[in-house]
């Protein structure tokens, strides 16, 4: 049974691989923008246009290209970045950590947040309080996340400088890690000038971020807390004295999250999206920032890599979310 | 009224009245007491404001509905006296409630046991053990094999009539003074609904807790309750003991109900209807209360 469920995930997991790889293959070379006119000089001959052409493997058609291509990648060799002239594999594990770990804290300050202002406004339902905090989620809601980038940027990078806007870590320091997760091995070889200066770097894209999802937590979260609240168990906990606090964290919070869950998970893709204005916007060295460099310098090997490596991350999110509704759900557990 | 009366009722309803902000009225001047070890079954169709009274008692009144006037005392503790928060603590430490469905009363999320054990640690202040040791004997005592298993399940995992037996061992595990029973059986298959009765019935008397036993099914009321307080659009039409609402009804309205209760044996005693003339009369005479009761608010 679980053998089984796991073996559709797989076989689902890269059927939607595949077609992403076909999907952006074509796309990418299809679109206007020639990889081969950015590497040459102005009065490149048309014969060192065909020799590059020829060493690329762009003179061939769209299905042996493609065909070449995933036979790499069933071996592991995603190719060769034509603007960084490194392996792409290399390249974007190199930099996933970076994107990872940005996306994890800003997905923990969303739940946090948004958690908090939500079980705040359940508990002041029907008053001042609840709408005032509607009202300041919904505008919230409303401004994008590469906005709330720059609001931070302006206001504490210039008006009151108490934050790093630029790059991911203090270049002065000296880091010799093993791994690109800076805040994880660096909590783990207790270097915490490393992760201090790390999340200094990371808080303002963090906080871009998450404030929008933040604001649909609260909301979405706050509606089924109150649902949950009149409900009969949650009535029978009053009637055995527990105050309306407890009530809802103790009772109503857990049945709450849900289906809170459910559009986290989806909301979690979109924020790892966005990701990819904000590192920019930041000078942030991740997956996202070079997403963009390679899309300008048309790296079609680059551009694939780490497209087909945000699809696998977002299938491997859908998993995660899947399994701890599992685990939140005891009816489900006994399948 | 009779609030400085020697002894002190396990609850006293003074006058109570319940409207909704409109100021439509649920309940109109309700009083009646409830002795200790007493069963009092509350009667009455749907809206007539029966389990009200309850959820007054309990303070879990509906959102909106407030109590206009009236008094409760619960073990002679003014409740409308109290902050919130002190009511809240003294009316959980005196009473308890079984409620209507037990399919929606027990937390889906959490296993059974905490459902029992949470209160009597948490607000009565009991060690773990005890209160694990007193979950276990009230579960045994509501006939659950295998308590400790059960304890470790999910509601999901077990039978509606389980639940109910969890929800009744769960009311009595604090010894409360007073239980609110809800309807407890209204929503449970025929053939354990008597079960359900009977348990509710033998655990209250070894306890000698009062219970205020809300109820639409007159059959139910001659089987559990000593006294019966039949309801009407929220005015007390008929209040005594149980044998005499039975053999000689005072109000017609309590006549109608009784000989609206279905019995096994058709031919001799067939099914007969609450007239709806009846019916008529009551509300005409319910609007003309109001009214009398609207002017005089206004002098």
């Amino acid at each position: 049974m679980l053998l089984k469920t796991v073996f559709v995930r797989l076989l689902t997991t890269a059927i939607t691989l595949f077609g992403v790889a076909v999907v952006v293959f074509i796309l990418v070379r299809v679109a206007p923008g020639n990889p081969i006119a950015m590497m040459l000089p102005p009065g490149a001959t048309d014969q060192d246009i065909a020799t590059l052409n020829a060493v690329y493997g762009f003179d061939k058609s769209l299905a042996e290209q493609f065909i070449i291509w995933l036979g790499g990648v069933i071996q592991g060799d995603f190719g060769t970045s034509i603007t960084l002239r490194q392996p792409v594999a290399e390249l974007v594990l190199g930099r996933l950590p970076a994107t990872l770990e940005l996306s994890t804290l800003a997905l923990l300050l969303a739940v946090a947040l948004g958690g908090f202002v939500a079980v705040i406004g359940a508990r002041k339902r029907g008053t001042g309080t609840e709408v005032g905090l509607d009202l300041t989620s919904g505008a919230v809601l409303s401004v994008p996340d590469f906005l709330w980038g720059l609001i931070f940027v302006l206001v504490f990078g210039v008006l009151w400088p108490v934050l790093s806007i630029s790059g991911r870590v203090d270049p002065r320091i000296d880091i010799d890690f093993t791994t690109n997760f800076y805040i994880f091995e660096g909590l783990l070889r207790g270097r915490l000038d490393v992760v201090g200066s790390t999340l200094s770097h990371m808080l303002m894209p963090a906080m871009s971020l998450a404030l929008p999802l933040a604001a649909m937590i609260a909301q979405l979260l706050k509606q089924n807390l109150k649902e949950a609240l009149t409900q009969d168990y949650t009535t029978l906990a009053r009637v055995r004295g527990f105050s309306e606090t407890a009530v809802i964290l103790r009772e109503a919070l857990r049945n709450a999250a849900l289906p809170t869950l459910a559009l986290v998970g989806v909301q979690f893709t979109f924020l790892i999206g966005g990701t990819v204005i904000v590192e920019r916007l930041f000078a942030f060295e991740g997956l996202g920032n070079m997403a963009i460099d390679a899309v300008i310098n048309r790296d079609l090997p680059l551009i694939q890599g780490i497209v087909l490596l945000f699809a696998a991350l977002f299938t491997v999110i859908n998993l995660l979310v899947d399994l701890s509704y599992t685990f939140l759900n005891p009816r489900l557990r006994h399948g | 009224m009779t609030s400085t009366t020697a002894h002190t009722h396990t609850l006293d309803i003074i006058n109570l009245n319940i409207a909704l902000p409109r100021g439509q009225r649920l309940l109109r001047n309700v009083s009646l007491q409830l002795e200790p070890g007493e069963v009092r079954a509350l009667v009455g169709e749907s809206g007539a404001g029966k389990s009200m009274i309850g959820k007054a008692v309990l303070g879990i009144l509906p959102h909106k509905i407030k109590m206009t006037e009236g008094e409760i005392l619960l073990e002679g503790a003014h409740l409308n006296a109290m902050t919130p928060a002190t009511r809240r603590r003294t009316v959980a430490k005196m009473s308890a409630l079984i409620p209507q469905d037990p399919l929606t009363a027990l937390n889906p999320v959490r296993k059974i046991g905490p459902q029992i054990t949470d209160p009597l640690i948490r607000i009565h202040g009991w060690s773990h053990q005890r209160a694990l040791a007193r979950a276990r004997e009230l579960l045994d005592r509501v006939h659950i094999r295998a308590p400790d298993r059960v304890m470790h399940s999910y509601p999901h995992e077990l039978s509606g009539g389980m639940r109910q037996r969890i929800l009744i061992a769960a009311a009595f595990a604090p010894s409360p003074r007073l239980i609110v029973a809800d309807e407890p059986t209204t929503a449970l298959d025929v053939t354990v609904q008597k079960q359900i009765l009977r348990l509710i019935r033998e655990l209250q008397r070894e306890t000698g807790t009062a219970v205020l036993f809300v109820t639409h099914d007159m059959g139910v009321v001659a089987k559990i309750s000593q006294k019966v307080t039949v309801l009407f659009a929220g005015r007390v039409i008929e209040d005594a003991a149980t044998h005499t609402v039975f053999e000689n009804p005072a109000h017609p309205y309590t006549q109608a109900l009784i000989a609206a209760t279905p019995t096994p044996n058709v031919s001799a005693r067939p099914f007969q209807p609450v007239p709806s003339a009846l019916i008529a009369e009551l509300h005409r005479d319910t609007v003309a209360a109001d009214a009398l009761f609207a002017q005089r608010g206004r002098r």
